[in-house]
């Protein structure tokens, strides 16, 4: 009937959609994609092979693994002997942990091709679940060195370094991803806030610049406007600095504090819980002011 | 003004617009059957690793602003450096891809040639032959006696003025004028584009990815060490105090993405 087939044709885009975006709402794909497979495939064409795929990956997020099952076979079917589907069903591996068998299936797949970075990410991902984070890093790197322009991996590094607590080395990789994604406010965020984990004045100065610039390139950033207002009063506060720089932070945490506020006014207008943040805004302005 | 020769409407009905269509027709034809043919290009990994050093190198160049002095010092070291800088000093091997000693590049040579040049060859001397003896169409410019033996095959006579053209002519008008065409149609990369086709030819040979490599990391050593760090930053907080923050539209149910 016209509406079913509108239904269908609905949950489709949405799928579409959310491939697109890179979305993990996997509990929404597994919902969307299985009533799409089991009643619709007629209507999908080409397209099912690509929402098996899709389909696939967020079932293994659901730990259904008998839709993972499904999904793989007729995947299996349709593309024997395919890289990508054997990538597949590695991963189905990992998620039932079975981590040696889905490092045999990865290393299958470099013997073919050894260029194939899927295979490669896919491993060092084994390593991060078992917890290995030294032999990650250290795969990473090497991966890394050959794939410089990977941008999925060098945040992936930052990450494993930040848990390490090697703040500088995440700190290297963040640049990378600032230089090569200049607009990204996200970026110039978590960069400040490794600068400022990593303490000492140069590298609060530092911070307190690239929270503005994430500011910059998105003015609704509340996290960096906290981290501006946090860089700006301990470098306002440290016994080291001269009156002239003690003078300008100051301004900026004021500055940063107003803007806090306004936002507050904005978002509450009343209500109970927020006439208590607005008051403790507040009092961050008076302590501020007042040093 | 030598007199006009008013030629019969069939002409235009079963000469001028036949020789389009198949023209038209060949060269899609010729699309398909070398997307067929084509043969994967398989990239070593050093090729994949390379092409990425240099991108990275120019992103050095273009967007070292945006992060602080020191960082962008040490990666220009890394790459610049004297003695074990790696633009400077990382050689590949040279291969020039010659025919004798790259067999699939003899096979792709082959392959180009007979999808490109025998079909138009053929279908020339069909036409020539089958579309014989009469004048099919006139160029709007006037052309030198020179050209008349080249343009006016089968007819003779020598009175005719050298704009007057047979379907031979018109044929090789089409192949080149229907490029356009074919981009509209068939999209951008096409296998139809005979002209591009054959300028790839003239240039190939002068062309070879490997000595590529070598040059293109001279090149960006060169274009790096002429480059400056102009930190962006350098007055972001006054630009971003310059006025109040836009919070517009931050609480309303709307936004769709986090602000955090």
């Amino acid at each position: 009937s016209a509406s079913l087939s509108e239904r269908s044709e609905q949950m489709r885009d949405k799928l579409r959609k959310w491939r697109e975006d890179n979305h993990r709402n996997s509990e929404q794909i597994v919902d969307v994609g299985e009533e799409l497979i089991n009643e619709h495939a007629s209507k999908l064409g080409d397209d099912i092979w690509i929402i098996y795929e899709q389909v696939m990956i967020a079932a293994l997020d659901c730990s259904r693994d008998d839709l993972a099952w499904t999904c793989l076979q007729e995947l299996k079917r349709q593309f024997p002997g395919s890289q990508r589907v054997k990538r597949l069903a590695g991963m189905r591996l990992e998620a039932l942990e079975k981590y040696e068998d889905a490092s045999k299936q990865y290393d299958s797949i470099l013997q073919d091709d050894p260029t194939n970075t899927a295979a490669r990410k896919r491993k060092i991902s084994i390593l991060k679940a078992q917890g290995k984070s030294a032999e990650a890093i250290r795969e990473l790197n090497e991966y890394l060195e050959q794939f410089v322009g990977d941008q999925e991996a060098w945040h992936e590094l930052s990450e494993l370094y930040i848990n390490e607590h090697d703040y500088g080395k995440a700190a290297f990789c963040l640049e990378e991803l600032m230089m090569t994604n200049p607009h990204n406010h996200l970026y110039c965020e978590q960069y400040a806030e490794v600068k400022y984990t990593q303490g000492g004045l140069e590298n609060l100065e530092l911070s307190r610049k690239y929270f503005a610039q994430a500011l910059k390139l998105n003015n609704r950033n509340m996290r960096a406007l906290f981290g501006l207002y946090m860089s700006a009063s301990h470098i306002a506060a440290s016994p080291k600095v001269n009156a002239t720089v003690k003078k300008a932070n100051v301004k900026y945490a004021t500055w940063a504090t107003n803007q806090i506020n306004r936002a507050y006014q904005l978002a509450g207008r009343g209500t109970k819980e927020n006439k208590c943040s607005v008051k403790a805004v507040e009092e961050m302005l008076e302590s501020i002011t007042m040093s | 003004m030598a007199p006009e020769l008013l030629l019969d409407s069939n002409i235009r009905l079963w000469v001028v617009l036949p020789i389009v269509f198949i023209t038209f027709l060949v060269g899609v034809i010729r699309h398909y059957v070398s997307i067929l043919l084509q043969s994967d290009k398989k990239l070593t990994l050093e090729q994949v690793s390379d092409s990425q050093v240099l991108i990275r190198s120019r992103i050095l160049r273009e967007n070292g602003k945006y992060i602080p002095k020191q960082s962008f010092l040490m990666r220009k070291f890394y790459f610049n450096n004297q003695e074990d800088g790696f633009l400077k000093n990382t050689k590949r091997k040279v291969v020039p891809p010659s025919p004798m000693t790259d067999p699939s590049m003899l096979t792709d040579m082959m392959k180009g040639n007979v999808t490109n040049v025998l079909p138009m060859i053929l279908i020339g001397g069909w036409i020539n032959w089958t579309f014989s003896g009469f004048v099919t169409t006139k160029v709007p410019f006037p052309l030198t006696l020179r050209f008349k033996p080249m343009l006016q095959q089968g007819i003779e006579l020598l009175s005719l003025d050298a704009s007057w053209v047979s379907s031979a002519s018109w044929y090789f008008l089409n192949v080149f004028g229907l490029r356009s065409m074919y981009s509209l149609i068939l999209g951008q990369d096409n296998g139809a584009d005979q002209s591009r086709i054959m300028q790839e030819q003239m240039s190939g040979a002068a062309m070879a990815m490997p000595a590529d490599t070598n040059k293109a990391f001279k090149a960006e050593w060169e274009a790096l060490e002429l480059t400056d760090h102009q930190w962006a930053l350098e007055g972001v907080e006054e630009e971003l105090m310059s006025r109040e923050l836009d919070l517009d539209g931050m609480f309303s149910k709307e936004l769709p993405t986090g602000i955090f």
